[in-house]
């Protein structure tokens, strides 16, 4: 017991150093002032809040909220089947198929977002196969949309949702499945009734990841977007820079950890419930 | 100014580089700039012939800047910042005033960048590059004169328009439009210039500061706003492009030679602010770095192409319907919500 104590004091005290104390000085920044020069002054305010609350960035926030929700969306659609395949393979191509996912996290993240718009720029890769083939006569406009943004975070976080979603789908067990079909369950059947309730930690895990990574992204709105729409964070970075109005980014920034917690505890509880009833309808 | 290189792009932001390895006895000068923004041999000779160390730090924004001298220094003891950065700094009382005793080649630098607005005097600055904001188009696909801000709004260009990613650079070319100051702190002037610009969104295909230069060589854009040092390096890579400085006047910006409070070692850095002055040193510096030399007396030095490239060497005329952006102060709280209403499409 007072092993393991000591095993985990490291990792307690470097959360609490690198986590919880900066986050408390954000949270003690957010009720505070700027006076003209961009200081920050040391004196109680809800200006912060205050400003919040208004028809713009209560829109910015929407904006990256319905962003962040159909990035989530499209990963899982686009993961889960991969990750199903993955689990159910033969070793050698679940190893294959693992390295694959993962090697594009050897190249820095900007590096992959910047050959998009190789890619997709008017005199880039796609547009000059395009013309090429005769299948178009003047370049596509696909770059700084925001379809490209979409593109960008779906491909960007594709593999939060696929590792998580491949331990859990690998861990259902099988015999289950045989049981069902079996019984004379189909395999659709089977797949609604065992596999997805199963799996659903993976669901839960990826979907968290990628909804909190993409709501906290602001490079790829700058870079594939051409910083024509705005996310919450771009907002917190201009408030930090730009702006000197530390304190209003202090308080952008804490809404913006408070909403991600609730909506997170929303889709638990929500996840849940289903289960449950899944688990009532498999008895009757 | 604001040239940032890929690198800090990348988040690297803070890139030492020791142009000498090792550790020595000798007097050391610490520099805290812009990426690419000296040529090395330079920097080298400077070392051979005052027997010490120089090193080159890089930043990538003014703010990071002001963040970095506000918490304790860093210990640097020349830093580079932008004109509306030297007027901050110096308000918070972050700039030692320098000697001119020191800095006779001072007196070599030509008038119009003396005594500028944000320093008057020089008390605290001395210009190093400095630039305008004004318009690059590409005579391929544009045919029309172009010689007005308004040209920008023109329909044919629409989704071909490129815009700086800068706030007050954006907002202070509408004003200008408008005939009004590109620092005003009059908000019936900024409403007139933002409500102006939202009528331009329809054209902007991106706001880009970074690698605007980029998007107008690859010819993703046909028309854009671009600093006139950036005009000369788009135009060695794409001869198609022209640049003008609007009739209604555009936006100055330098880059200067500042020392922090509490430098360690002010005099050396004086010492290399002097030396960086020579006619000579000077001709060869600003042909690396292809920005404009203020150096009078450099000019019989620098090559033909350096003296007769327009976008680096602006004329009188053009010069004359320049301002420079200024501190607006507690208005930067307009210019930041009117900012963020342009780029998020939402009021």
């Amino acid at each position: 017991m007072n092993k393991s104590k000591w095993f985990f004091t490291p990792v307690l005290i470097w959360l609490g150093l690198f986590l919880i104390v900066p986050m408390l000085i954000v949270v003690a920044m957010s009720f505070m002032q700027r006076d003209t020069l961009g200081n920050v002054v040391y004196s109680f305010s809800w200006e912060g809040y205050k400003t919040f609350w208004d028809s713009l960035y209560l829109g910015i926030y929407w904006d990256t909220i319905v962003l962040s929700i159909t990035t989530t969306v499209i990963c899982l659609v686009v993961s889960y089947p991969l990750a199903y395949y993955l689990a159910n393979s033969s070793p050698r191509v679940q190893n294959w198929g693992l390295i694959l996912i993962t090697i594009p996290f050897w190249i820095n993240f900007l590096i992959r977002t910047y050959a998009w718009v190789l890619l997709l720029r008017t005199q880039g890769v796609v547009n000059s196969l395009l013309i090429h083939f005769g299948w178009i006569d003047e370049p596509l406009q696909m770059l700084y949309t925001k379809g490209a943004v979409l593109l960008g975070m779906v491909y960007n976080f594709v593999p939060f949702m696929v590792l998580p979603l491949y331990v859990a789908i690998e861990q259902i067990d099988r015999r289950l499945l045989d049981a069902a079909s079996d019984l004379g369950a189909s395999r659709w059947k089977a797949f609604w009734h065992i596999a997805l309730p199963q799996s659903k930690a993976g669901i839960m895990t990826g979907s968290v990841l990628v909804f909190v990574s993409t709501a906290g992204m602001f490079v790829v709105t700058d870079i594939l977007g051409g910083s024509k729409s705005s996310m919450i964070s771009n907002i917190i970075q201009a408030q930090f820079l730009g702006a000197r109005n530390w304190p209003f980014g202090s308080a952008l920034s804490v809404i913006f950890v408070l909403t991600s917690l609730v909506l997170i505890i929303l889709f638990s509880r929500v996840m849940k419930s289903r289960s449950d009833r899944t688990r009532e309808g498999g008895n009757v | 100014m604001k040239r940032t290189g890929l690198l800090s792009m990348l988040g690297v932001g803070v890139l030492a580089i020791s142009l000498l390895a090792g550790c020595s006895s000798k007097e050391k000068l610490h520099i805290y700039s812009w990426a690419d923004n000296f040529n090395e041999t330079v920097i080298s000779d400077f070392e051979k012939e005052f027997n010490v160390d120089v090193t080159y730090d890089i930043f990538a924004n003014n703010e990071d800047l002001l963040a970095k001298i506000k918490a304790g220094g860093g210990g640097y003891d020349l830093i580079q910042p932008s004109d509306y950065m030297v007027e901050t700094m110096i308000k918070n009382n972050l700039l030692e005033p320098l000697d001119k005793n020191n800095i006779p080649n001072y007196t070599n630098i030509a008038d119009t960048f003396k005594d500028p607005t944000f320093d008057p005097g020089n008390k605290y600055s001395i210009v190093y590059t400095s630039g305008v904001t004004g318009i690059a188009y590409n005579k391929k696909y544009i045919k029309d004169p172009i010689d007005s801000w308004e040209d920008l709004w023109n329909p044919a260009y629409k989704g071909k328009v490129l815009l700086l990613d800068d706030n007050r650079e954006m907002i202070g070319m509408a004003l200008k439009k408008h005939g009004f100051s590109n620092s005003t702190t009059n908000q019936t002037e900024i409403k007139t210039a933002v409500d102006d610009l939202k009528k331009l969104l329809p054209n902007v295909l991106a706001f880009d500061t970074d690698t605007i230069k980029q998007k107008m060589i690859q010819e993703e854009g046909w028309i854009s706003t671009v600093w006139s040092g950036d005009a000369a390096y788009i135009v060695k890579d794409n001869p198609d492009i022209a640049y003008v400085v609007p009739k209604e006047g555009a936006t100055i910006f330098s880059d200067n030679y500042a020392i922090p409070k509490g430098a360690k070692n002010k005099a050396l850095a004086e010492k290399f602010i002097n030396y960086m002055l020579d006619p000579k040193v000077s001709a060869a510096n600003y042909e690396a770095i292809g920005y404009s030399d203020p150096n009078t007396k450099a000019m019989e030095f620098h090559s033909e192409t350096y003296r007769n490239n327009t976008m680096i060497n602006l004329s009188a005329d053009e010069l004359n319907r320049v301002e420079w952006l200024s501190d607006v102060g507690d208005s930067l709280q307009f210019y930041d919500r009117y900012w963020t209403e342009l780029k998020s499409g939402r009021e």
